[in-house]
């Protein structure tokens, strides 16, 4: 099945490349089983496109990310071709809803998604410097570490983010590869599963766990690096003098301010893609923290982010009719 | 706020806190509650003397953010005040710093942090009774908590709890 979405893929970014200036996609890494974002300009490139349970990286980013494209094409310019799961597609419909991006830049190639493949969950189980080989059959997920052949459910290595999601199929695209998924939730409930599990906890516990977890943090910023939303560049608070928000201390205080920063800048803004915590070297559930203010928002104000791009962002409007939120 | 963090800061006229040396952060909007302070003020209502007060141009430039830092820090207790709603100077400030406080208040103590000693309210120019109220109970209130240990400065203690995350 993965080899027919494969081919289908190809064939329509091959109809498509000359009309577009170029189409970000996932391609193999160099090593056997992590993929890597592509950017194909030329035919001979297409081949290198792939899709399925290892393209774990959502590419929205690289259309606002330095060097950034113009939001609105220029005369002539070409539209740019880009691969999005589900998830991805919601940080699209956020962009566009921001006026970062107009529809008319992008074409979308939509990948109904099944779940991708968390690493560091596999390295727990399999020695990840020797893998030879990993495929997927079914839902298994085979890899080879050239001891043994690992069988392991697809299912037990999943990211986080996938166990909660919603909108497993793009909501935003102009061609769809392959059959629709179906969604692993479909209420509240279960989306936020583990931010009632850290709830469930006495507040001192809650505040030992972040100290902990967070005491781990070394402030690379790769979690906001990695954010498609996190769109201010150089002018992002946590690294400006002026104003001067952070220091370079490297105490847990200061590790809890970025947090917070990066977590209420992306009050009713975050689409729940899972990229900060993707890219986080220390293993920190960072996505957590802003799934907290994601059900906030979305139970107190009905508002889930990235769905319509023509709705307004909850903290950027008011009702005068609001009390307690 | 300098690197010290807000422990630093002592009352301008030079005289200790209290004993308990609660520190209280006040962000009051210029047109109203700094007002409504400055009559409490006039009228020589008593007031207790924890609060260290900021004057913000409306409510609808708080940011959250100046409260977690300030919590995240040890200050013991931060107070928001603003014109009440429907009556803000620039007619919507207020509308804005409501949702955003509450949602940062439903949002505290998710990251372990004590909501009670955050409290937002309104108080117009005229009301230094109401000032002195509000004032006075937040105060008892955050005595009551005791002082805020902020989020602990020393790294590698590992924590015991356990969340099952997937
Ligand atoms: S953390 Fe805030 S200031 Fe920094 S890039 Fe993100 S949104 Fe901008
Ligand atoms: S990616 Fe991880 S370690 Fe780096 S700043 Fe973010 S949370 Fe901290």
């Amino acid at each position: 099945m993965l080899e027919t979405d494969r081919n289908q893929l190809h064939k329509l970014v091959e109809e498509a490349l000359p009309e577009l200036d170029m189409v970000i996609g996932w391609g193999q890494s160099t090593d056997s089983f992590q993929t890597t974002p592509v950017f194909v300009r030329d035919a001979k490139q297409i081949s290198q496109l792939t899709l399925g349970p290892f393209c774990s990286q959502n590419l929205t980013g690289y259309l606002v990310k330095p060097p950034a494209l113009d939001a609105a094409p220029k005369e002539g310019a070409k539209p740019i071709g880009i691969c999005v799961k589900g998830c991805d597609s919601r940080s699209l419909v956020a962009l566009i809803q921001e006026k970062f991006l107009t529809r008319e830049r992008v074409r979308i190639f939509g990948i109904p998604c099944r779940g991708t493949v968390d690493w560091n969950k596999v390295g727990k189980l399999v020695d990840l410097s020797n893998v030879k080989s990993a495929t997927v059959e079914e839902d298994v997920l085979v890899v080879d570490d050239s001891q043994t052949t690992h069988r392991i459910k697809l299912e037990e290595v999943l990211a986080r983010k996938c166990y909660g999601c919603r909108y497993p199929n793009p909501l935003i695209q102009d061609v769809t590869i392959g059959e629709p998924a179906t969604p692993r939730s479909t209420s509240i409930e279960s989306s936020y599963r583990d931010v009632d599990r850290l709830d469930a906890k006495p507040l001192e516990e809650r505040l030992d766990f972040w100290q902990s977890e967070l005491d781990r943090c070394i402030r690379c910023y790769a979690c906001r690096n990695a954010c498609p939303l996190c769109v201010c560049q150089d002018k992002c608070i946590i690294e400006s003098r002026e104003p001067r928000w952070l220091t370079q201390r490297v105490g847990i205080p200061e590790k809890f301010l970025f947090h917070f920063i990066h977590a209420m800048h992306l009050a009713g803004r975050c689409t729940g893609c899972g990229e900060c915590e993707r890219a986080c070297p220390m293993d920190i559930p960072v996505t957590l923290i802003k799934e907290k203010l994601n059900k906030i928002m979305e139970e107190r104000l009905g508002y889930s982010a990235g769905l319509d791009v023509e709705a307004v962002p909850p903290l950027l409007t008011f009702n005068p009719g609001d009390t307690e939120i | 706020m300098t690197d010290e963090g807000p422990r630093s800061i002592a009352p301008a006229d030079g005289t200790a806190a209290d004993t308990q040396g609660i520190k209280i952060v006040g962000f009051l909007c210029n047109w109203c509650s700094y007002g409504g302070a400055d009559t409490a003020g006039v009228c020589r209502f008593k007031q207790p003397t924890d609060l260290r007060v900021v004057r913000i141009p409306c409510t609808g430039r708080m940011d959250p953010l100046f409260i977690a830092k300030s919590l995240i820090y040890g200050v013991d207790g931060v107070l928001v005040s603003g014109c009440h709603p429907r009556d803000c100077h620039y007619a919507v400030g207020n509308f804005y710093a409501r949702r955003r406080m509450e949602a940062f208040k439903a949002f505290l103590p998710f990251m372990g942090i004590d909501t009670r000693r955050f409290k937002y309210t309104w108080v117009s120019a005229s009301e230094g009774q109401q000032w002195q109220k509000v004032v006075t109970e937040f105060s008892e209130q955050i005595h009551e908590l005791g002082p805020n240990p902020g989020v602990r400065r020393q790294t590698g203690e590992n924590s015991k709890v356990s969340t099952g995350l997937r």
